[in-house]
């Protein structure tokens, strides 16, 4: 991973597109997940996080509480927290870009799309999916 | 062949996305009531979207970054969600315009009630998006909204005092019996007409579509040179007709069709035919950009797949945004609710959500790290600021104007 030893995460990371392997998009980088190492010293990126259950939070207000209670029906009930994904998996930080080493469909942040698709694009006539 | 398809890209924009509902209500409307002593509106508009379209557009096709993604990288999640809900409503409140507007030009057309085309048109609308491709839908309509030439032609067969009007547009005077609070309120309204939010989020979307590279930046600014002046054009040739005909009558607008009369007047049936055939592709044509753009926008600030390139299936939920928004479009239309009016309240709360999506914009265009040489010059900062600052002071003035005028009366 070509990761800087220290980064920018306004700058750099946060609300930047979140793209996989194949540069396709797979949301954003709703929020981060920090570690503070047992032996002292500032803290670690463990994690970028992603979805509603990650912005909910950063919004706040009324809103985020909103946001959060939708993102919440978006994740299995055994898994109540947001997208997580490794900081291990981001190859590459371009401009405005975060690009990662798997396929979208293994990242688990396409529940939304795949129930769109399901309900309301595959029955509609022309649609280019069989059903 | 994609020399010719990139120019009509830009004729599509200035026709669709310039001259649309928008411009056709408030350039006859303030004719007919104000003369040419807010022509000069029309001016500073072409010009402020010409200086950011051709932002957004470098700015997409260098980095690839549309107009609300740059907005939620550099406003943040709050602000920029506050910009994303303004401009959704400002998009829905548009589209049901321009199909209102669709469904009056066939209703001149016809004689039949625009109530009942405004079913028609929706589901028109929708198979054009659903299955037209891109380039299809930008030539039929670009080309199509050439019909709106007439305006000129009609102006020139008027034979009017080319001086009286030049006078009138260089010397801005609040007519006798008019307030300033008024004309100022329709100098608003006007502006936001021009500058319309989901003219940038079209174009800078429309460039990432259609694959748009450093390579094409010279066509792109060709496009706006071409583009938005000649709507520019159009529109005061357009304002002017109801200077010459209407305002010495005493006709004021409140229906498309008075506000068609003064081509009726010069041209007969023939102009009558052009002028219907342009209003509905230079309405049908807007339609289409606004219903894409909610999906664009959408779609930009979570992160999704979008874009009409892509088939339904490869970006459902951007084809589903585009499908409910106009779903509840045609529902506001069909209340019954009067599409002159709701032009007008959608040009005014234009200008009042527009510092959100211009300032990011003039951000990122000086951006190094995102464009490398390709920033703006200085000259461009100096007109975009400038701009900034009048685009700031008439969204702050609009809401109290509104209010103060009770929207124009």
């Amino acid at each position: 991973m070509t990761m800087p030893p220290t980064i920018d995460i306004g700058r750099a990371l946060l609300d930047r597109l979140v793209t996989d392997v194949d540069g396709r998009p797979l949301g954003r980088v709703d929020d981060i997940e920090l570690r503070t190492p047992e032996a002292g010293g500032p803290p670690v990126i463990e994690a970028i996080l992603c979805g509603p259950m990650a912005l909910g939070p950063r919004l706040g207000g009324r809103v985020g509480t909103w946001w959060l209670s939708v993102g919440r029906r978006l994740r299995p009930e055994s898994n109540p927290e947001p997208v997580r994904i490794p900081l291990a998996l981001v190859t590459e930080l371009r401009p405005g870009e975060v690009r990662l080493s798997i396929s979208r469909d293994d990242a688990g942040t396409l529940q939304l799309r795949d129930w769109v698709l399901d309900k309301l694009i595959a029955p509609l006539p022309g649609s280019g999916v069989a059903t | 062949m994609s020399k010719l398809a990139s120019i009509t890209l830009g004729i599509l924009t200035a026709i669709g996305g310039f001259l649309d509902i928008g411009e056709l209500v408030t350039g006859s409307l303030t004719g007919a009531r104000f003369g040419m002593s807010l022509a000069w509106v029309v001016v500073l508009g072409v010009a402020a979207i010409m200086l950011y379209a051709d932002m957004s557009g470098r700015i997409a096709a260098i980095t690839g970054r549309a107009v609300f993604d740059i907005v939620r990288e550099r406003l943040g999640p709050r602000a920029g969600l506050v910009n994303l809900v303004a401009s959704f409503l400002i998009n829905f409140l548009t589209l049901a315009a321009e199909i209102g507007g669709v469904a009056l030009a066939l209703d001149l057309a016809s004689d039949v009630s625009y109530l009942l085309w405004v079913p028609l048109v929706s589901l028109l609308a929708w198979v054009v998006i659903w299955r037209l491709p891109y380039q299809a839908m930008e030539r039929v309509y670009g080309l199509m909204g050439l019909a709106l030439i007439v305006f000129v032609v009609a102006l020139v067969k008027l034979h009017p005092s080319w001086s009286g009007l030049w006078h009138g547009a260089s010397h801005p005077t609040v007519p006798t019996g008019e307030g300033h609070p008024t004309w100022f309120y329709y100098a608003i309204a006007l502006f936001g007409a021009a500058i319309t939010p989901y003219e940038v989020f079209f174009f800078s979307s429309g460039a990432i579509e259609e694959g748009w590279t450093r390579k094409d930046l010279a066509e792109s600014r060709a496009n706006i040179l071409v583009g938005f002046p000649l709507g520019g054009a159009l529109t005061i040739a357009w304002m002017a007709l109801a200077a010459v005909v209407l305002q010495p009558r005493g006709i004021s607008v409140d229906h498309l069709g008075q506000a068609g009369l003064p081509v009726a007047f010069a041209l007969g049936k023939v102009g009558v035919a052009f002028m219907l055939v342009g209003f509905f592709a230079a309405t049908f044509g807007a339609a289409m950009e606004v219903t894409l753009s909610s999906g664009y926008i959408l779609g930009q600030y979570l992160g999704w797949s979008w874009g009409k390139k892509l088939r339904p299936r490869e970006a459902p939920r951007f084809y589903a945004v585009c499908l409910l928004v106009l779903f509840g479009a045609t529902g506001l239309v069909l209340t019954t609710i009067d599409p002159v009016k709701l032009t007008e309240y959608a040009v005014v709360l234009s200008a009042v959500a527009l510092p959100l999506t211009y300032f990011p914009i003039l951000v990122v265009a000086n951006d190094r790290t995102y464009l490398g040489d390709d920033v703006n010059s200085w000259w461009m900062n100096l007109l975009g600021t400038g701009f900034l600052v009048v685009i700031v002071v008439a969204s702050a003035a609009a809401i109290p104007l509104m209010i103060a005028t009770k929207a124009g009366l």
